[in-house]
């Protein structure tokens, strides 16, 4: 197992746009903490995975060696200009591509300029590879997948990865509870809008910790659905898929609310 | 005092395959063509249009979704290279569109006194999404009537149906007092398809049009019912059954334009000009018109 690290992160983009705000400042340091483990972890490639890349024809991996440029947000535009600046380790994700085919799971290669990269890849690139020292292989969330196939994408990934002699990283990203707020807020007083939801989340961060992984998973349907999760919580499946499943227990660096939704920078223990 | 009005809404979707099939200076893929049927329609309401000559095109697309309320493109002149982020190998459009930023303006505080959230996109770099994109290029793709892009709320979605509806409803009367207010004669854009379950894998020719066909029967049936009752003029009966579309049919109506464009007009009980219905990897697209200044002129449409 050349498994190097792994985390499950949130991907919206106003901890990363607004790092002073006081009720996202447990998210950012939780952040700076999460990039400081990867750090330490000195993968060759980082596996991330982010909801907001959405497919729904076949499962697309980014295959172009060197995608930048600058990207605004559909919702938080007036927050400022997301610009990134990714590596791509094209030979792993093409043999992922390649890989993917032959197990019956279709997929492609993405290689065009200005191919619009999602906010939660940028945020979650930005924060824990600021400087782009380790290049990613990047998949997409086709929305036709369900968690199982998710984490058979993640497995086949890492895999893939492993065929190569790469020590991976893993990313998920997504958020947790989905409840927002729906009428404009003081951002300075954000907080969780569902005290239920808040509820699950901690409920479910509990179990991460302890190293419940059976409790967890058991438990991923039913919470999805009563808080409203980002896509059915496919991120974790990502996590799950691409490390074994068998993590000892989690580190929360991290947690709080995004415009009312919960979210989480979480590492896992190996 | 101004006096605008609504000239037509369209039914006009926006799947990216149809501006690849066309292969416009603008697209830099190339085809060898595809889905002939709906570009031909296109054709059709693009004679229409260029007839009806309005100051502006306002479109409502599910592709730029919002969570925090109604947003509308405020930025006067927005332009780049527009890659669909699901279809890129068809779709990587360079595109450069005027907005009429004070009917924008407009709408959004006639939204906000209905109670809505309304917002105004004021940053230049915005990516300008590639549903509103290809509606306003198979409409007009000489991009020189200025527009106003209305983002589409996710509370169909978040809340229930009928309560996002109500939401689309409130904000196609503000459009409509907003368009009077402003003096401007407008041309409504639903930027929707009907039926909207499809394939979940791509042809390695994607305009192999042998491979082309309706998702399933049902979705088909359920598109031919709701047409034929849009061709009649039959609208309470298509609102009245809109739900069990959407549910059932998984009816891209559901994020919210149709109902938005029929608001703005009033609903109309008028039978609707279908230019042409057509497949796109199995979802169900019918390019309509319903023409309001016809409709002044015709002994028929009163009748209905």
């Amino acid at each position: 197992m050349t498994l190097a690290a792994a985390f499950l992160v949130a991907g919206s983009p106003l901890p990363y746009l607004r790092k002073g705000n006081p009720p996202w400042a447990q998210l950012t340091a939780g952040y700076k903490a999460a990039a400081r483990s990867l750090a330490a972890a000195r993968p060759d490639v980082i596996l991330l995975y982010s909801t907001q890349w959405i497919a729904v024809l076949d499962e697309l991996w980014q295959t172009r060696q060197r995608v930048s440029g600058v990207h605004v947000d559909e919702n938080w535009y007036e927050y400022g200009d997301l610009s990134y600046d990714l590596k791509i380790d094209t030979a792993l994700a093409e043999a992922c591509v390649a890989k993917a085919n032959v197990l019956g799971i279709q997929s492609k290669g993405v290689d065009y300029d200005a191919f619009p990269i999602d906010t939660g890849t940028i945020v979650a690139n930005g924060f824990l590879n600021p400087d782009g020292a380790f290049p990613l292989v990047l998949a997409a969330n086709n929305v036709y997948h369900d968690f199982e196939a998710t984490r058979r994408i993640a497995s086949l990934a890492a895999e893939t990865a492993e065929m190569q002699g790469k020590r991976y990283a893993v990313v998920g990203v997504g958020g947790l509870s989905g409840t927002i707020f729906r009428d404009e807020i003081n951002i300075a007083e954000d907080r969780l809008a569902s005290s239920e939801d808040d509820k699950w989340n901690r409920r479910i961060l509990d179990l991460m910790e302890k190293g419940e992984t059976r409790q967890v998973e058991d438990l991923c349907s039913e919470y999805a659905g009563a808080a409203k999760v980002d896509m059915g919580f496919k991120h974790l499946a990502w996590v799950l898929g691409a490390t074994g499943g068998q993590y000892k227990g989690a580190r929360i660096h991290g947690y709080g609310p995004t415009y009312g939704a919960g979210a989480a920078v979480i590492e896992f223990k190996f | 005092m101004a006096n605008g009005e609504i000239l037509a809404g369209f039914l006009a979707p926006h799947p990216p395959h149809l501006v690849y099939g066309e292969n416009p200076p603008q697209n830099e893929p190339e085809s060898e063509g595809g889905w002939e049927p709906l570009r031909w329609a296109y054709e059709h309401a693009r004679e229409s249009l260029d007839r009806l000559k309005p100051d502006v095109l306002l479109v409502h697309s599910p592709h730029w979704m919002t969570q925090l309320g109604h947003h509308f493109l405020g930025v006067p002149k927005l332009s780049g290279k527009s890659v669909d982020p699901i279809f890129p190998n068809l779709f990587r459009y360079s595109f450069g569109l005027d907005v009429d930023v004070e009917l924008a303006e407009a709408c959004c505080e006639k939204a906000k006194a209905k109670g809505l959230v309304a917002k105004m996109m004021r940053n230049p770099k915005f990516r300008v999404d590639y549903g509103t994109i290809t509606t306003l290029h198979m409409i007009r793709p000489q991009w020189d009537i200025p527009v106003v892009g209305i983002s589409a709320n996710n509370s169909p979605y978040y809340l229930t149906t009928k309560e996002g509806l109500q939401e689309m409803d409130l904000l196609g009367k503000a459009t409509h007092e907003a368009i009077k207010q402003t003096g401007r004669r407008a041309v409504l854009l639903a930027s929707n398809t009907l039926s909207h379950l499809h394939f979940s894998e791509e042809p390695a020719l994607p305009e192999d049009m042998s491979r082309e066909h309706p998702f399933s029967h049902e979705g088909y049936r359920w598109d031919m019912r709701f047409i034929e009752l849009l061709r009649q003029g039959k609208m309470d009966e298509a609102f009245e059954i809109l739900p069990q579309f959407i549910d059932e049919a998984h009816a891209e109506v559901k994020s919210g334009a149709f109902t938005w464009m029929f608001a703005a007009m009033g609903y109309p009980k008028m039978a609707g000009k279908l230019h042409g219905y057509g497949t796109v990897i199995g979802t169900g697209n019918a390019v309509m018109e319903w023409n309001l200044q016809e409709a002044l002129t015709s002994p028929a449409q009163a009748a209905l």
